[in-house]
């Protein structure tokens, strides 16, 4: 069993908790999406699904695009706005490496790659793993 | 009194192409289960030492996809140069083991 503390020590001692079974059906860009049935990234040999016309780069920008295509623009905070869902991203010197989703209650769920996903505040997972926070992006949620 | 003394001798079978399959794709399990990001996956030196094993490989690879699930498309891309997984399903990880193990029973390979 993996020990998600030793992973990211900023969950030791954190209030954070597993919502679902790992799986690897689907990753964090995914999961931050809404996406339950694709692995996102714009890996070289097109293995996984990357938005059409989204340049197929680990760059912020090429994420923030993907996530444009979805309605998601960059916006100043993680601070909570009820009428908006944000998306959190994170990076390190060598790109994006991970994505986490604000839920209505403030706090963040993750999907830890192909473990399980997680609740939590947002900066307990920045570390060596997913680098930190680089950007906000947001979306107005759609009224039924 | 004379003592005797017993000399243990390890012996070391050699590491056959199965167990060290199972070494390294457990390593890189280990190491990489929490990342997203595909190219680290894809780039963990156990995954390349995978690929390095060339096609004798394949079989193993097509077994543990269908069994465990694991992500082994990079690697049986790299190695084969084969690429059955539709455009439209890139991601879609079942469809995507779907299509290799078809690969693999239509190119047939024993697992």
């Amino acid at each position: 069993m993996v020990d998600l503390e030793t992973i990211f020590p900023g969950l030791a001692g954190a209030t954070y908790q597993v919502t679902s079974p790992a799986t690897g059906l689907y990753n964090c860009i995914a999961w931050s999406t809404g996406d339950l049935s694709r692995w996102w990234w714009p890996d070289a040999l097109k293995q996984r699904y990357w938005p059409p016309g989204v340049a197929r780069e680990e760059t912020v920008a090429a994420f923030q695009d993907a996530f444009a295509g979805l309605g998601f623009a960059v916006c100043q905070n993680e601070s909570l706005e009820p009428e908006f869902e944000k998306i959190a991203l994170f990076a390190d010197d060598e790109g994006p490496q991970h994505a986490a989703r604000q839920l209505l209650n403030g706090r963040w769920t993750s999907k830890l790659g192909e473990l399980e996903d997680v609740e939590h505040d947002l900066h307990d997972l920045e570390g060596v793993e997913y680098g930190k926070v680089v950007v906000f992006l947001s979306r107005p949620i759609a009224v039924p | 009194m004379a003592t005797a003394t017993t000399k243990l001798t390890a012996v070391r079978t050699p590491e056959t192409l199965e167990d060290k399959f199972e070494r390294l794709a457990n390593d890189w399990q280990t190491a990489v289960a929490h990342l997203s990001s595909s190219s680290k996956r894809d780039n963990h030196p156990a995954y390349k030492e995978i690929i390095a094993l060339g096609p004798p490989v394949v079989p193993l690879l097509v077994r543990d996809l269908e069994i465990n699930h694991r992500h082994w498309f990079a690697a049986l891309a790299t190695i084969t140069g084969a690429n059955p997984v539709a455009a439209e399903d890139a991601g879609k990880i079942s469809k995507m083991i779907e299509a290799w193990i078809k690969w693999g029973t239509q190119q047939g390979y024993p697992w």
